[in-house]
């Protein structure tokens, strides 16, 4: 039988093509979590605005 | 990254390496069907780790209905994504080496057709996750679904003595000895010791990044 050598690379090409593709999408998904951990750690740390004074009392007529 | 993903993630880099050492350069060429049998060292291996992959989600989901542990339905989750990648890099090489073999793609033999039910039940169980909003709900449902296709692990295996079929039987998995010349064995072993290394490596990655999820989005 030929040994068919194309058949074996494309075996082996196909399998490290999926394997490579789901562990890069496990990356992607990591460096948009941290991100997003990120912006939220931002927003919390941010400075909250101040309650703005009421202003003088408004005279009664 | 813990120190745990990462030792696993080497030692699966390593596995894999050793494996195409020991597919490519250790083991003989075959006799009868000549080189084109070394995909067995990458198709064998990606179904026992599915299999693997699988009865984790078994018994994960069993855990989750018993005590409603989120932590084994992250488990579950993530045993099922990471089996349903195996499976169809079983399916895929399967076919590759089956047209120079049987003159073939693809057969509706037993075995192949239960290997894709498999396959679309497991796709179906992604989908059923992601369908559901509630989060307890989905969990729930999910699990019921995770013990119900179990019951196709054992259709796989056993499809080839149950039918009539084109695909051999088990090489590995079978009572008595393997038919195979032990370097033929040896190989394959450091390949599906390989295989299961990567199967910790993604699994452990995937609970991680879907417990931050959790805590992101709550």
């Amino acid at each position: 039988m030929p040994d068919n050598w194309s058949f074996v690379l494309a075996a082996y090409g196909l399998a490290a093509l999926v394997l490579g593709g789901y562990w890069r999408r496990l990356l992607r998904l990591e460096r948009e979590l941290v991100a997003r951990e990120r912006r939220r750690g931002a927003t919390r740390d941010e400075p909250r605005p101040t309650p703005t004074s009421p202003g003088p009392p408004i005279p009664r007529r | 990254m813990t120190s745990r993903e990462r030792a696993l993630g080497w030692l699966a880099g390593l596995g894999l390496t050793a494996g195409l050492v020991m597919a490519f350069g250790v083991a003989p060429r075959e006799a009868t069907q000549g080189n084109v049998q070394r995909i067995m060292y990458l198709h064998v291996p990606a179904i026992l780790v599915a299999y693997l992959a699988f009865g984790v989600v078994l018994v994960a989901s069993v855990i989750y209905l018993w005590g409603r542990a989120a932590g084994a339905d992250r488990l579950a989750h993530a045993s099922a994504e990471v089996g349903v990648v195996f499976t169809g890099i079983n399916i895929a090489t399967g076919a590759i080496w089956g047209k120079p073999t049987w003159g073939t793609w693809w057969t509706w033999d037993a075995r192949l057709t239960s290997v894709s039910i498999m396959f679309v039940i497991y796709l179906g169980y992604l989908l059923l996750r992601a369908m559901i909003e509630d989060r307890e709900r989905a969990a729930r449902f999910a699990a019921v679904l995770g013990i119900v296709a179990a019951l196709d692990i054992p259709l796989v295996h056993f499809s080839v003595y149950w039918w009539r079929t084109l695909h051999q039987p088990p090489t590995l998995l079978r009572p008595g000895s393997p038919p195979m010349d032990p370097t033929f064995v040896l190989a394959l072993m450091v390949n599906l010791v390989a295989f299961v290394l990567l199967y910790g490596y993604f699994t452990a990655k995937r609970v991680r990044l879907l417990r931050q999820e959790e805590e992101v989005f709550a």
